[in-house]
């Protein structure tokens, strides 16, 4: 049987804050309302999700744009898989070269702020093909990646200085049990993201 | 209460006798009575469930575990918006990881507002940092607070939706706190604006402040509930081998669990245990019987990935979402001393 959370003594008692009929029905249309841009948007995505459950997010994309409601809760799901950096090298007009990796686990302190940049490299390789895939498709996926990498190597850029950035992305080996017992570890996946540099309008 | 066999029985009665009624002739047959019974049978459970509905969410309660989640979710942001202006202009600026133009195209415009997306100079996103900061510590202090959690949520969902590159799970979780703070009284206890301005009801058990609880209690449900079935799309976590996944990622560690590698059983029992408690949660955090055990299995589960993952803010986010099952005579022992100092300087 479910029951409710239980009430102090002081709460127990018949309080004067009660509200009317007509309030209870329009707070009850708020928390309905509520409650549906709470459970909507994880049932929409990320996929697999169903088309009744995308097209019923539909009308509630306002509050929950406007809430920051739309999160699907995934949490290392749905297999724990390998972590990423990114991997760049500049260069300069004098024809130095400086090299970077984000996140830098050596620099980028405190902790949050090293949990911050890394999400940069997670969400990138979330929209970049493994190894192995077609190279039809990974054309294909050019489009949702590269602006975001665009947008990275300009930050670069303009932070440090530089005429040119080299990104890579690095899929750092996830050794298994077995080879941690043996002290084996595998190769890092690289995965060439492209070399920019500034246009002069400022954009990479 | 009704069982649902017998409104299932009295349905089906139901249709003959309204034939009756309409031929004006029913008054006399049993059936008629029978089915006027059931129909009395559905209205009692319509209002059983709207009875239960107003219990649930219109009952006054004491908002002093609003004002701890307050507390807590204040400080979780003054911390947050801290490391967001280690490097403002990065995260929020013109030139940033992203540019405004992009996230603007990417995201379900023009719904994910930012007031980041107005500021074009290059003390702009330090100075909006800066406003959320600000109100973070008012927040977490209880200085004029209504206005400081809408001024502090505003600030979180407008780091969100300027740098969705750079976002996770505690940006969720202190959005689903903050929410939670700004509808319900969580300046009530445990607040300079208590101190400043005692009133002896202020502290009293209100509607707003069961709201505010009720809405995180079930928007805490919703998450580990989705965080679990999502799991259960993993063969990593059937196979009770996921959480070697998490400790063996060199990018998340934090505390070296490589020793789990001669333990896989551990691996197995601490994965299944995750996995399961997340998707049982949600039903088994009502029950008196077993609330304690979901709510104290939260702490290791927490404390855990903060330890050894490096994300102990996401961990203190959930574990003051938590808070929220937490009966209040609990809390209020907990924190009996303060409130008593409270009281005498009222």
């Amino acid at each position: 049987m479910v029951e409710d959370i239980p009430m102090p003594p002081e709460a127990a008692r018949p309080a004067p804050d009660r509200w009317s009929p007509v309030t209870r029905a329009v707070a009850s249309a708020g928390i309905v309302l509520y409650l549906a841009c709470v459970i909507m948007p994880p049932l929409a995505g990320p996929p697999p999700a169903s088309g009744l459950a995308v097209a019923a997010l539909q009308p509630l994309r306002p509050l929950v744009g406007a809430l920051s409601l739309g999160h699907g809760y995934r949490f290392f799901a749905p297999d724990p898989g390998p972590g990423h950096s990114i991997r760049w090298s500049m260069e300069f007009a004098d024809g130095s070269t400086r090299k970077g990796i984000i996140p830098d686990r050596d620099t980028d302190r405190p902790r949050l702020l090293y949990h911050r940049r890394f999400m940069i490299s997670e969400k990138i390789a979330a929209l970049v093909p493994p190894a192995g895939v077609p190279e039809e498709a990974r054309r294909q996926s050019r489009g949702d990646w590269q602006p975001l990498v665009k947008d990275v190597a300009g930050h670069l850029l303009e932070r440090h200085g530089g005429d040119r950035v080299t990104l890579e992305l690095v899929e750092h080996y996830l050794p298994a049990p077995e080879e941690v017992m043996r002290a084996e570890a595998g190769a890092d996946a690289v995965t060439p993201l492209g070399t920019y540099a500034l246009a002069e309008e400022g954009l990479p | 209460m009704r069982t649902a066999t017998t409104t299932a029985d009295a349905l089906r009665v139901a249709a003959p006798a309204d034939r009756g009624a309409h031929t004006s002739a029913g008054d006399a047959d049993p059936a008629f009575r029978e089915a006027s019974r059931a129909r009395s049978g559905q209205g009692g459970e319509l209002r059983e469930w709207l009875a239960a509905w107003n219990a649930f969410w219109f009952t006054p309660a004491d908002p002093l575990p609003l004002a701890m989640v307050r507390i807590c979710a204040g400080a979780l942001l003054v911390w947050a918006a801290f490391v967001w202006l280690l490097d403002a202009d990065a995260f929020f600026g013109a030139t940033g990881w992203q540019r405004p133009e992009n996230v603007w195209r990417m995201n379900d415009q023009p719904w994910q507002w930012s007031w980041y997306f107005v500021t074009g100079s290059s003390g702009g996103p330090r100075l909006l940092a800066g406003v959320t900061l600000v109100a973070a510590v008012m927040l977490t202090l209880g200085i004029a607070t209504p206005l400081a959690a809408v001024v502090s949520l505003a600030g979180l969902i407008s780091a969100a939706n300027r740098a969705p590159l750079n976002v996770f799970g505690f940006d969720d979780v202190l959005g689903m706190l903050l929410i939670a703070v700004a509808i319900g009284p969580a300046g009530a206890a445990l607040s300079v604006d208590r101190l400043l301005a005692p009133d002896v009801t202020a502290s009293r058990p209100t509607v707003r402040a069961n709201i505010a609880l009720r809405l995180l209690q079930v928007h805490l449900c919703v998450v580990y509930l989705f965080s679990g079935c999502g799991k259960l799309l993993g063969a990593s976590w059937w196979e009770g081998t996921a959480l070697w996944g998490a400790a063996a990622n060199v990018q998340y560690r934090t505390l070296d669990l490589r020793w789990l590698a001669w333990h896989p059983l551990v691996t197995n029992a601490l994965t299944l245990a995750t996995l399961w408690w997340e998707i049982a949660y949600a039903a088994i955090v009502w029950p008196r019987l077993t609330r304690r055990v979901a709510i104290a299995m939260a702490v290791p589960v927490h404390l855990g990935i903060g330890l050894a993952m490096g994300m102990m803010e996401f961990g203190l986010a959930m574990l003051v979402a938590n808070m929220a099952f937490v009966p209040a005579a609990v809390l209020r022992r907990a924190v009996g001393p303060f409130l008593g100092t409270a009281r005498e300087r009222s």
